[in-house]
């Protein structure tokens, strides 16, 4: 085993300079500090991304976009594929897993300033991962065609209409049509399976490149001091093996929820039907929308709703800008303001979340 | 050398470990491609898209016959007169839900329980139903008889 | 006072008198003087001789109080003036108007006094009132009470007296020619039925408490059957003989029973028809007639019921059953079936033990039929208790999460084939019974199938898990030990 093991490796020697790979094996170290548990979310969120795109790529084997086939297929790879249920169940899990790990590798990431100088871009193409994170849930959830997914894409879509001048045009041009309708499916499913999945390839792969030509950031508490209190692991073995072991760790609780809390068919869609009562978007989103409910009708003469979302934005705008507007503070100080921005920002969610799913 | 090797070079704790993740992996890549590679075999029936049924065989159906089929969860009846015309009726009965059938006899859709008669526009004509069948539209595609909701 | 004054007085009551328009003579004192009748009857006019034995003659009215004018005066054109308020013979289509200031809705002084009710509008808003309407030879008061002669409704002459009334009705209602007029579509038998009921025959003996064509049709306010206000309206024709036939103290005389209508509201097709309103079930008058009334004969009940229950009655009449019943005179259907007390018919009926019709001749095992009663009722049951019993695997399956909708879908066919051999059962043959319920049976069976498979799916998920979990975890474990391994290994490394 480890001969054929020596005589693949001789043969790739031969015909490919691997030196750069082999620097990096050697060199590549990850610091091991208090806080490196943080550092694993990053991979988790990747593993999840993977998981996403085999059980994705999976269910495209039956699944069936339009008004008669969507509901209808999603049910015959529940009950009649082999492991159908298993493979959709953890598709539904991992993309809820997923986020939430995306949600903690950036909050981790704020927390420690590692988007700091030089690293801007990754923070950057960071931030974007996200957003095509969130565009994935809310794309992806609307493809069962139930009505849970119907009336929640119902309402997030007509969040966006409320944007001054151009609210209209882009809610029209994100449901391919006034309402929301097969249409709405299919333009869903193009960008669900085609274009988010290449244009979140890309970007993933811009961010790890830039991770990977600056290595891993250092922590703050780093910042002054002696040789002997940086404290390195290699990455190769020792960080991939511990990464692999958390994902598989991972990969068994996906398992677990799958089969313990199987993710449900609901009902198909019928337009003419009602709203059931107590329709909220996905847990995700939760904050905004039980955030844009505590907004009064009209704010100064404005519709408050466009407020909200204008105040959303903004947020996001200077959350996506934090790079910019971080005060370097004399070396040892750490700046407060961001921390205490950052622990408002988190508050801020879990409160809205809980309050929305009440 | 490492104080884990030992004198006799066989089956150290190192090694022993080795195999034994090499075995477990197996074992796990064999717990993983399993539910993937069954799930690309193809279950035994075709699910029905249940607002238009392929009915029938055109060829296959013979002038003055009626043919019961499933139509998404209902039972439908489609009806090929004497005189080539296709009808498509949902076979429920409105009277107490029995499954009706065509009678070329009588020319018309008779359901067995309590004597019901339709005729080949849906219409209740005799017997206790209350009202009459709902039509369905009928389609010829080549040998497909196609049926749909109105 | 002075003389001159007592004649003034006179005179102002008199005006007074006279200045009231057409009213009629203050309460029932006969009018002093009636010089209408008295000279009509001189002429010997046969409205002054009738009027003299009328109703309203006996209550104090005058010629003048249904065709106006003055009874006081002798001379006739003062008598029958315009100005003094003649109207002379009324026009046909305004008599109900006529007779309807006293007995209408107007307030007046013979309401309390002979307890008159409101017959003018109720005539108005029936189907008799709505034909005078669109015709003046239509039916108005005196087309049935006369003129000139009224007797009280409880005179035997009178036509509208029980005894006379039929007739009174039959002259307008077995005349095709007329009845073509205003209702072409009516048929004109009614009167020639009801003669061959038993109604009609009593009637014709002077029974004077019989059902009449009134009693059932309401006399003023006629309705149209289709009128679901009409006491004969499908819905309402149960009520409408219980009116008479559940009064245990009205037909004690008859020795006929009164529980009909309470043994029917509670039957199957009571229910149907008063409760759910299905048109379409029968009411008394679809199994005795209405006009003639009468109960089936003995050997004729499955005909009736055969009319709508054709595949029953159909398989009856070929069965061992039929002449077994005829021979001892017994009434077909209302042996198992009861006759206003219809209950749903449930499988218990077919059997040896109690609660089943079977054994109230067929007496236990030494019967002959008693292996075949059994096999029938055996085949039932594994049909209704298996189909029981496989919704309860479905519903278990489907607690579990599995999803078994085509299961389901398939045990409609169960209801086919229950409903067929439960018609089958009237045969009295093993055979066609059994191909009634062989598909029902098929499909129990393979519903289970479908149940049991999906139940251990569940169970096989739930120990896949766990196999699943079991190799990860082992993995995870050794992925510790190996990386302990290598770290421990790295730092001795380090050491030296």
């Amino acid at each position: 085993m480890g001969r054929t093991k020596d005589r693949l490796e001789k043969a790739l020697r031969e015909r490919y300079d691997l030196s750069y790979l082999e620097h990096l094996a050697a060199e590549k170290k990850v610091p091991v500090f208090r806080g490196s548990f943080w550092y694993y979310f990053g991979g988790v969120s990747l593993f999840l991304f993977i998981v996403q795109v085999v059980t994705g790529i999976l269910l495209l084997m039956y699944y069936q976009p339009g008004e008669q086939t969507a509901f209808e297929s999603v049910r015959f790879i529940v009950t009649r594929v082999k492991f159908g249920w298993l493979i959709r169940s953890i598709h539904s899990w991992s993309a809820n897993l997923m986020i939430f790990s995306v949600f903690v590798h950036m909050f981790s990431v704020y927390f420690s300033r590692a988007f700091r100088r030089p690293r801007e871009l990754t923070w950057y193409s960071g931030f974007l991962l996200l957003a095509l994170c969130l565009a994935f849930g809310f794309s992806g959830y609307l493809l069962p065609w139930n009505t849970l997914s119907y009336f929640a894409t119902k309402v997030g879509t007509q969040m966006i209409s409320v944007v001054p001048l151009v609210g209209p045009t882009l809610m029209e041009v994100m449901r391919a049509g006034k309402e929301v309708s097969t249409a709405t499916l299919t333009r869903f499913f193009g960008l669900h399976v085609a274009v988010l999945p290449a244009v979140f390839t890309l970007v993933l792969g811009a961010h790890l490149m830039f991770i990977q030509l600056q290595g891993i950031a250092e922590p703050e508490s780093w910042e002054g001091a002696g040789a002997e209190r940086r404290r390195t692991m290699p990455f190769f073995p020792n960080f991939v093996l511990r990464d692999l072991l958390l994902w598989l760790i991972v990969l068994n609780v996906l398992a677990i929820l799958a089969v313990a809390f199987p993710w449900e068919l609901g009902r198909k869609v019928d337009p003419l039907a009602s709203a059931p009562a107590g329709i909220k978007p996905e847990w995700y989103f939760l904050f905004m929308y039980q955030s844009l409910k505590f907004f009064p009708a009209t704010i100064l003469g404005l519709e408050g709703e466009a407020v909200g979302i204008g105040l959303f934005g903004l947020a996001g705008l200077l959350w996506f800008l934090v790079p910019l507007w971080d005060a370097r503070t004399p070396a040892g100080a750490r700046n407060r303001l961001l921390t205490y921005v950052g622990v408002g920002a988190v508050g801020f969610i879990i409160v809205m979340t809980i309050v929305g799913l009440r | 050398m490492s104080a884990d090797d030992r004198p006799d070079g066989r089956l150290s704790r190192r090694s022993f470990l080795d195999i034994a993740l090499g075995v477990t992996s197996v074992a796990w890549l064999g717990a993983v491609l399993f539910p993937v590679l069954e799930f690309f075999r193809v279950p035994p029936q075709d699910e029905a898209a249940p607002t238009s049924v392929r009915a029938a065989s055109f060829k296959q159906l013979k002038p003055g016959q009626g043919v019961v089929f499933r139509f998404g969860s209902e039972p439908a009846l489609l009806v090929l007169t004497a005189d080539g015309k296709l009808h498509a009726f949902s076979a429920t009965c409105t009277h107490l839900g029995c499954t009706v059938q065509y009678r070329p006899d009588l020319q018309r859709i008779w359901c067995a329980c309590h004597n019901g008669i339709y005729d080949l526009n849906g219409r209740n004509v005799s017997g206790p139903p209350p009202r009459p069948l709902t039509e369905y539209k009928v389609a010829v595609r080549g040998d497909d008889v196609m049926v749909s909701k109105a | 006072m002075t003389a001159r004054a007592w004649v003034l007085a006179a005179v102002a009551a008199v005006a007074a008198g006279l200045a009231l328009p057409g009213a009629p003579r203050a309460e029932g004192a006969r009018a002093a003087v009636d010089h209408c009748l008295g000279c009509h009857a001189e002429i010997g006019s046969p409205e002054a001789k009738g009027f003299r034995a009328d109703v309203h003659f006996a209550a104090g009215l005058t010629c003048a109080d249904c065709h106006g004018g003055d009874p006081a005066q002798e001379d006739q054109d003062q008598a029958m003036s315009p100005a003094r308020g003649y109207r002379g013979r009324p026009r046909p289509e305004a008599i109900p108007a006529l007779c309807g200031l006293c007995h209408g809705s107007s307030p007046n002084r013979f309401q309390a006094r002979f307890r008159l009710d409101d017959v003018a509008s109720a005539f108005n808003s029936g189907a008799h009132g709505a034909a005078l309407k669109a015709d003046p030879k239509g039916p108005q008061c005196v087309s049935c009470h006369g003129v000139h002669g009224i007797a009280p409704v409880k005179d035997p002459r009178s036509p509208v007296y029980p005894s006379q009334v039929t007739k009174t009705c039959a002259h307008c209602h077995s005349d095709p020619a007329y009845m073509k007029t205003f209702n072409p579509g009516l048929p004109v038998d009614q009167y020639a039925k009801y003669l061959t009921s038993v109604h009609g025959q009593r009637n014709a003996r002077g029974d004077a408490r019989v059902a009449t064509c009134v009693s059932c049709h309401s006399n003023h306010a006629v309705l149209r059957v289709r009128d679901p206000r009409s006491p004969v309206y499908p819905t309402r024709v149960p009520g409408t003989c219980a009116r008479c036939h559940s009064d245990v103290r009205y037909m004690a005389d008859y020795h006929i029973p009164t529980n009909q209508y309470d043994d029917y509201r509670r039957s199957v097709h009571g229910i149907a028809l008063l409760r759910n309103s299905d048109l379409n079930a029968p009411a008394c008058n679809t199994c005795h007639g209405n006009h003639g009334a009468a109960p089936p004969g003995v050997g004729s009940v499955e005909n009736v019921c055969g009319l709508c229950h054709q595949a029953n009655a159909e398989l009856f009449d070929k069965s061992a059953h039929k002449e077994a019943f005829d021979r001892r005179r017994l009434p077909g259907c209302v042996v198992c079936h009861g006759n206003h007390r219809v209950a749903p018919p449930t499988d218990a009926l077919v059997g040896l033990g109690p609660g089943s019709t079977c054994a109230s001749c067929h007496r236990g095992a030494g019967d002959p039929a008693a292996a075949k009663i059994l096999r029938t009722r055996a085949l039932l049951d594994s049909l209704s208790l298996g189909r029981e019993a496989v919704e309860k695997q479905l519903s278990r399956a489907e607690q579990l999460g599995m999803d078994v909708s085509e299961a389901r879908y398939s045990l409609k066919q169960v209801n086919q084939a229950q409903v067929e051999s439960r018609v089958q059962v009237h045969a009295l043959e093993m055979g066609p019974l059994q191909a009634s319920a062989a598909p029902g049976i098929q499909v129990i069976s393979k519903a289970r199938l479908a149940a049991v498979e999906a139940i251990r799916e569940y169970y096989f998920r739930r120990q896949g898990l766990g196999v699943a979990t079991l190799i990860i975890t082992v993995l995870a474990l050794l992925l510790y030990l190996k990386i302990r391994q290598i770290e421990r290994r790295q730092r001795k490394d380090e050491a030296r």
